[in-house]
């Protein structure tokens, strides 16, 4: 069953300057697999996603995507992935580096 | 150089400070053009040149001569007879990055390169994103070449790793918050200032620089490949540029092809590609790193999904020892051969012990270990696991004494 959704609210009109990309790394765990995590985020935040690359297997599944919007919404759409178990990498997965 | 190719799809790009495609987001590597290497690139050509990385610049990315970090490279190939006694097989060498210049780690060699191609791109900042061995190195080359630099570290990091840094005058910012926040805000800062970010932007460029070992090797050996190379594992990025070097002299005529396989070594703490090696998956877990061999603590290493493809490739095998077992591997190569490694030589060490033990490694095979950084910059791990000096009063009695009860014990 798809999870409880509400209709996007950004906090303040867009400003051009507000706006930004960014490419992420998804890592989800098994038990997220069959979720459409995707969709979920899309409804929850105003921001364009754009799937890039695609692998699941049935032990993980790595989605490569990029967010458009507001760089509050990316923030709070990142927090929540994360609270729902999906790991949150940049494109470049280790910038920290050892 | 020809080209910056995704690693993915093949598309080709300009060759300038970018690093990811903008088709799938694969990471881009520096093409080049071989037929026209394989006209200057002799051996006789190498050996009239200075001895250090650059002597190989015709594979190396810049497009003219280097101009930061000239002396980096070119460090011992010591052949290892008593540790190789000690571990079971018939020839072993050791590749000792621990006294590379100027910082003492393996680090060198892709900031040294990273540094150059910034300079002809023409950046004036460089930054990094490290909580050790690439931090020390950034900060110094830059210093060396008159470039600002700009280190990010975590700002828990301990009071020496962040010295090593301070005292070439970089500007280092501790960033507070949980590994996963500060490594996305470092892509953040990479993306936003238009500073040569090493590890970012200028990362096709930088991890090129590792091949140079792979080029050593071959070289040091008398121009052949060994048979078993074990090298540590952190993003894995450099046990794949040693294949990309090794294959690179075969293509050249500069070695011949022989069979050989890469193996990778990882701490039983942060052991993702280990573990998806010795699984047979080709592709790993993301884990939350917990051990002593700081130097390899990358639980989502990005070139992991390359590291098990490359081992597959050379029928290698992965490996993970613990912590405890890194620290005896430390002292049995301090005591053999007379080499303080770092624990990330420890954790090469150990996993070749296990390996040739468990018959991975062939006892009548040769080998060459790869040690990464030097012991000096990880004492926290082995103090209190090496002894303790035995104190005397000022008296030739009191020191007779002492060693006629150590006769007496032995």
């Amino acid at each position: 069953m798809p999870a409880k959704t509400k209709k996007p609210k950004p906090a303040a009109a867009k400003s051009p300057a507000e706006n930004q990309q960014r490419r992420l790394w998804l890592m989800y765990p098994p038990r997220l697999i069959t979720t459409p995590v995707i969709w979920q985020l899309s409804q929850k935040f105003p921001l364009v996603t754009n799937l890039r690359q695609v692998s699941v297997t049935d032990e993980i599944g790595i989605v490569c995507l990029e967010l458009d919007g507001r760089r509050a919404d990316i923030k709070a759409a990142i927090k929540w992935l994360e609270k729902i178990g999906v790991r949150v990498e940049p494109v470049e997965i280790t910038v920290m580096e050892t | 150089m020809k080209a910056l190719k995704c690693r993915e799809c093949g598309r080709e790009y300009p060759l300038e400070a970018t690093h990811v495609c903008e088709f799938d987001f694969g990471p881009l590597e520096v093409a080049y053009d071989y037929a026209r290497i394989k006209k200057s690139l002799t051996r006789e050509a190498i050996a009239s040149r200075p001895r250090s990385m650059w002597r190989y610049r015709e594979l190396l990315p810049v497009a003219k001569e280097p101009t930061v970090g000239l002396q980096v490279g070119f460090t011992p190939l010591v052949k290892a007879d008593r540790l190789a006694a000690q571990l079971g097989i018939r020839e072993l060498w050791i590749k000792n990055d621990a006294v590379n210049y100027p910082t003492l780690s393996f680090k060198d060699r892709v900031v040294s390169v990273a540094l150059s191609r910034a300079k002809e791109l023409g950046f004036t900042t460089v930054a990094c994103a490290s909580t050790g061995n690439l931090a020390n190195s950034v900060a110094a080359q830059a210093a060396a070449a008159g470039l600002k630099a700009y280190v990010f570290i975590p700002s828990d990091l301990e009071q020496g790793k962040i010295i090593n840094s301070l005292v070439y005058g970089a500007n280092v910012i501790g960033i507070k918050g949980h590994y996963d926040e500060v490594n996305r805000l470092c892509a953040e800062i990479a993306g936003k200032f238009g500073w040569a970010f090493v590890n970012v932007n200028m990362r096709p460029y930088y991890a090129e620089g590792s091949k140079s070992m792979a080029y050593e090797i071959i070289e040091q050996l008398g121009w052949r490949i060994p048979q078993h190379t074990i090298v540590p594992m952190a993003s894995g990025s450099l046990l794949t540029k040693i294949q990309k070097g090794y294959q690179e002299f075969v293509k050249l005529g500069l070695v011949t092809e022989s069979k050989y396989s890469i193996h990778g070594a990882q701490a039983t703490g942060c052991s993702p590609i280990s573990v998806a090696q010795k699984a047979g998956l080709d592709f790993f877990k993301p884990v939350k790193p917990d051990t002593v061999a700081k130097s390899l603590a990358i639980g989502t290493p990005a070139d992991g999904f390359y590291a098990l493809k490359a081992m597959k490739e050379t029928n290698a095998h992965a490996d993970d020892i613990t912590d405890d077992e890194i620290r005896d591997a430390i002292k049995l190569l301090a005591e053999t051969e007379g080499i303080f490694a770092e624990t990330a030589g420890g954790v090469t060490v150990g996993v070749a012990k296990k390996l040739i033990a468990a018959g991975k490694i062939p006892h009548d095979s040769s080998a060459v270990i790869c040690v990464t950084g030097n012991g000096l910059k990880t004492l926290d791990a082995v103090t209190g696991h090496v002894g303790q000096p035995r104190e005397i009063k000022p008296s030739l009695r009191e020191f007779e004494a002492l060693l006629s009860a150590e006769t007496v014990a032995a």
